[in-house]
């Protein structure tokens, strides 16, 4: 959950440098963005759904594509927490074409892995696993990967981008949504075209149950890292039925679970063109763009998505505190349910958090990294661990010793109490004001950077102008309902408090 | 020679268009001398109204004192913490942080830094605070011990994620503790500092001969920009620098292996082996070498360790080029029932290629994906004048940068083997792991003669 809100941004005319021709060779359905508020970026739909974003910048020859699925873990299915995720891994793992000898021959062994798997997990699953049949069936398993091993280019899908110059390659799965992002030297456009629009046509889930190994590994060095520990402890403990409550990566016992039919169940539900947005920055010219993904990527079937109605958390009735022994030194998160990013309230918080923790002249920092000593550190942030549903504005702080996590505690809260009843001075707000704007500004200088932003707030927010709209809005908030907000969410029984200490 | 995991048959799909070559030449920039020495790089870009700067102070963390470990680290963290001769510290923190501006400094290894950011609108203002945080630092005393204070904070800190501190604690073994390569600063080395320590510090380190600046953004021109710095720290006078000699590095060579006991999900292994110092020609062959061993998910480490025997999330390989002998590392996170099985497997993967010649196929495809991928090392304007500066820093020949693609494109197998089997010598590697091995697979004697260390 990375800090990134803070940035508005109505410089006039921003990025006027950036064109290097406007060509009217648009085709009809393109348009630009004509304001100067904003940058000039290029929108295009495809018939099929799937939403081009397109922003030239012209320093480098270069190119970076952000794919963005409105699918995360959050729309995953009770005991099978982490297929989100894993899925991600899976989409590096090749097509029908790519990454196999023969896909023909292929599917017969694939198959034959998916059942010894699936028998083993059956047995591994039952009420008293035999240790012999497990042996037994272990071997097997292993004996069907070697065959369908046998039959694939290992790695074939990664080394063709080695070829090309990618920078950057990876992909990322949150609650909320899944990316794909990679760069490439500008004369690279169709080739990414070629394989990227393969991939999500064709994907072949090969090596599924070595890569869930991969994935474990992930989970386990998460387990050794005191941050990863905490937040993974506030998300369970503060839902308890909205599904924000399952950690991203999956529950170990879930992912030892997972199968490859159930992440084709899921790749077929969710990765159509109609829950994507393509992001594609640098230097390049729209048109091309939108002509190349009208070749390789029109052919990619619509479907209609499944139902996404979960279960709304109920309100928090009494303060929850968790405390966590852990090998580390002490450290603390405080979560407060939040109304969500489509409630007015929001802003307001958002500015909150912000008086809070603003740099060197922010409260936390100077009441109580200097001051008084306390913290060696804190922040807020406004929402974790999602945007598309309400979640937790969150304090991460830790003691500075000799003083411990529970005299911080009380220190973070007598501060937030404080801007309950004392609204924020003018000067602290148009500081945060001028660094949100300066921001908007500033993350227009990286080329995947801003790929990102521009692709997931049109996914998840449904507008990729969105985080200069929120600046607007928070231009609005006045003191008095910035103490307001604080006073409505920030109290003891809508928070559940994670803090980790040294077993004694 | 079959390596697993290697096809013979890896191609581009049938319907992937002609390539082209990547032909990028970084632009020069412009480079400048003041009066008293300072240099400067520049590179105008009026993409976004926006101006970066950064000085390449010549300090480091290996010139501290012995007993000061931490001394150079804490100086650079005080220019503008402590406040200036002009500017009180809130004032320097009000006045920033209201404009949206930024200057901060840091002590790396063999480098100190200090960075500006600010609207083109408020660069006059944001340049005056940034030239007396350089110059006339005033070190303030509640300031210098909060600064402390949080040093040891993080002192105490150091070893809660193991995964990070094994990279640590390893190097420091490698080149000895005592050693400025591998040491850390401590409780009582930090409280030995004064703020009579930290004044001479900045007084021998930050004049204006030491010093390079390179700067990107929407500025007027060169020539307007030059003159702005030019009436900031024009009157700085020169002043000759002291730096302390740096004991030769003395490697065993032989294999040792480390152990840190700890009860954790994960086991953490790092391996290191004796690397080049800075300006060998052997760097090109080496990037190659390890490009192909541990450079991404399709190198050998990825491919064998990851992707085949699903034994980690984390594995690669890089090296380190230093003044005097840098180092070549291998880093592995595994579960711990496998820790013996990841181990060999790195092992055997260094053997390897110190053995058998790569596939021309392999080595051409670690040579195209630095060389098609050299632009981004520029995604910006100020990255790429940053780029300039560091190599004159670091006493690179003028050409090095623009001459760094060719001298790469000359790395054929016979070189990689060559320069492998001369720097990867595998049985002679310090193994460092930190885990459990009450759960391992094999005993860590298996691979050496084991010390065991506490953690601290």
């Amino acid at each position: 959950m990375a800090f990134s809100i803070i940035t508005a941004g109505t410089a006039p005319t921003i990025m006027a440098d950036m064109i290097k021709s406007r060509k009217d060779t648009l085709p009809p359905g393109a348009s630009v963005e004509k304001d100067p508020k904003y940058p000039a970026v290029v929108s295009y739909t495809l018939k099929n759904g799937l939403k081009l974003l397109i922003l030239e910048k012209h320093f480098v020859p270069t190119i970076s594509f952000t794919m963005i699925f409105k699918v995360g873990n959050v729309d995953g299915t009770q005991g099978k927490t982490g297929l989100a995720h894993l899925f991600e891994h899976m989409a590096f793992k090749g097509t029908k074409t790519i990454n196999s000898t023969g896909y023909e021959k292929e599917k017969p062994a694939l198959y034959k892995v998916e059942k010894a798997a699936q028998a083993l997990i059956a047995e591994e699953a039952s009420a008293a696993p035999s240790p012999e049949k497990l042996k037994k069936l272990r071997a097997a398993l292993e004996e069907a990967e070697k065959e369908a091993d046998a039959l694939v280019v290992s790695d074939e899908y990664l080394k063709i981008y080695t070829t090309l110059g990618e920078s950057g390659m990876n992909a990322m799965t949150s609650t909320d949504y899944t990316g794909y992002v990679v760069s490439l030297p500008s004369n690279r456009l169709e080739a990414w075209m070629v394989i990227e629009s393969d991939r999500f046509k064709n994907a072949v889930l090969r090596e599924f149950y070595r890569e869930r190994s991969v994935v474990m590994e992930e989970r386990r060095m998460g387990e050794a890292e005191p941050s990863r520990v905490m937040w993974e402890t506030l998300g369970s403990n503060a839902f308890t039925t909205h599904p924000y409550h399952n950690p991203t990566i999956g529950w170990m016992e879930d992912i030892k679970r997972l199968t490859r039919t159930d992440a084709e169940a899921f790749f077929k539900a969710f990765y159509v063109p109609n829950n994507a947005t393509l992001a594609v920055v640098g230097d390049v010219d729209p048109a091309e763009v939108i002509a190349l993904a009208e070749k390789y990527f029109s052919d990619w079937e619509g479907r209609p998505l499944p139902e996404r109605d979960y279960p709304a958390e109920p309100p928090q009735k009494s303060e929850k505190i968790i405390k966590v022994s852990f090998k580390a030194q002490p450290a603390l998160r405080i979560g407060f349910h939040n109304p969500g990013m489509d409630h007015p309230d929001i802003y307001a918080l958002i500015m909150a958090c912000e008086v809070l923790t603003n740099g060197k002249t922010g409260r936390f920092y100077k009441n109580l990294v200097e001051g008084r000593e306390l913290a060696l550190h804190a922040w807020a942030y406004p929402s974790y661990p999602g945007s598309r549903y309400p979640s937790l504005t969150v304090i991460a702080a830790a003691p500075k010793a000799p003083h411990t996590a529970e005299e911080l505690d009380a220190a973070l809260m007598a501060e937030v109490e404080k801007l309950q009843k004392e609204p924020p001075t003018r000067w602290e707000l148009d500081k945060i004001l001028n660094n949100y704007e300066a921001e908007m500004i500033k993350q227009l200088e990286s080329n995947s950077g801003i790929g990102m932003n521009l692709a997931q707030n049109e996914q998840l927010m449904g507008d990729w102008r969105y985080d200069w709209k929120v600046g607007e809005e928070l231009r609005r908030v006045s003191p008095g309902e910035i103490s307001i907000a604080a006073a409505k969410y920030f109290t003891r029984e809508n928070r559940t408090v994670v803090i980790l200490k040294e077993p004694r | 020679m079959n390596f697993p995991g290697l096809p013979a048959n890896f191609a581009m799909p049938a319907a992937m268009p002609k390539l082209g070559g990547v032909n990028f030449k970084p632009p020069r920039g412009t480079r400048a001398v003041l009066g008293n020495g300072l240099v400067v790089y520049l590179l105008k870009d009026s993409t976004l109204p926006v101006i970066h700067l950064t000085a390449y102070i010549r300090a480091g963390k290996i010139n501290d004192p012995a007993g000061k470990i931490g001394l150079g680290e804490m100086t650079a963290g005080l220019l503008k913490d402590g406040g200036t001769l002009k500017y009180k510290p809130e004032e320097i923190d009000r006045t920033l942080e209201f404009l949206a501006a930024s200057v901060e400094s840091s002590m790396g290894i063999e480098e100190g830094r200090a960075d500006l950011t600010c609207l083109k609108k408020d660069l006059d203002a944001v340049l005056d605070i940034y030239a007396d945080v350089l110059m006339h630092p005033a070190f303030d005393p509640g300031k210098v011990k909060l600064r402390r204070d949080e040093m040891l904070e993080m002192i105490r800190r150091r070893n809660d994620d193991p995964g990070r501190a094994v990279v640590r604690e390893a190097l420091r073994s490698f080149y000895g503790p005592s050693h400025p390569y591998g040491w850390r600063s401590e409780e009582a080395t930090l409280k030995a500092v004064t703020r009579e320590d930290l004044k001479a510090c900045h007084d021998n380190y930050y004049r204006p001969n030491n010093i390079i600046i390179a700067a990107a953004g929407d500025f007027s021109s060169d020539e307007e920009l030059l003159g702005e710095l030019e009436a900031r720290f024009g009157a700085w006078p020169r002043g000759e620098v002291k730096f302390p000699v740096i004991p030769p590095v003395r490697l065993k060579g032989e294999r040792q292996v480390f152990h840190i006991q700890k009860d954790v999900a994960q086991t953490y292994i790092v391996m290191l082996q004796k690397g080049l110092k800075r300006h060998d020609p052997l760097e090109y062959p080496l990037t190659i070498a390890n490009e192909i061993l541990g450079g991404g998910l399709s190198s050998r480490l990825a491919s064998e360790v990851r992707s085949r025997l699903g034994l980690a999330y984390t594995v690669y390989s890089y090296s380190v080029k230093k003044p005097d002998y840098g180092y070549s590392l291998a880093y592995c996170g595994t579960n711990p029932e496998t820790c013996g099985q990841a181990l060999s497997e790195i092992l055997r993967q260094y053997d390897l290629i110190s053995r058998e010649p790569a596939p021309a196929e392999e080595v051409k495809r670690a040579r195209d994906s630095i060389v098609n991928s050299f632009v981004f090392r520029f995604p910006t304007p100020f990255d790429l004048i940053t780029e300039r500066a560091s190599y004159e820093y670091h006493g690179y020949e003028a050409g090095y940068l623009d001459n760094y693609v060719e001298n790469l494109s000359k790395v054929d197998p016979a070189a990689v083997l060559e320069t492998s089997g001369k720097l990867f010598k595998p049985e002679g590697a310090m193994l460092f792991v930190i885990g459990n091995s009450k759960k391992f697979d094999k005993p860590l004697s298996e691979f050496g003669p084991v010390t065991r260390l506490k953690e601290d």
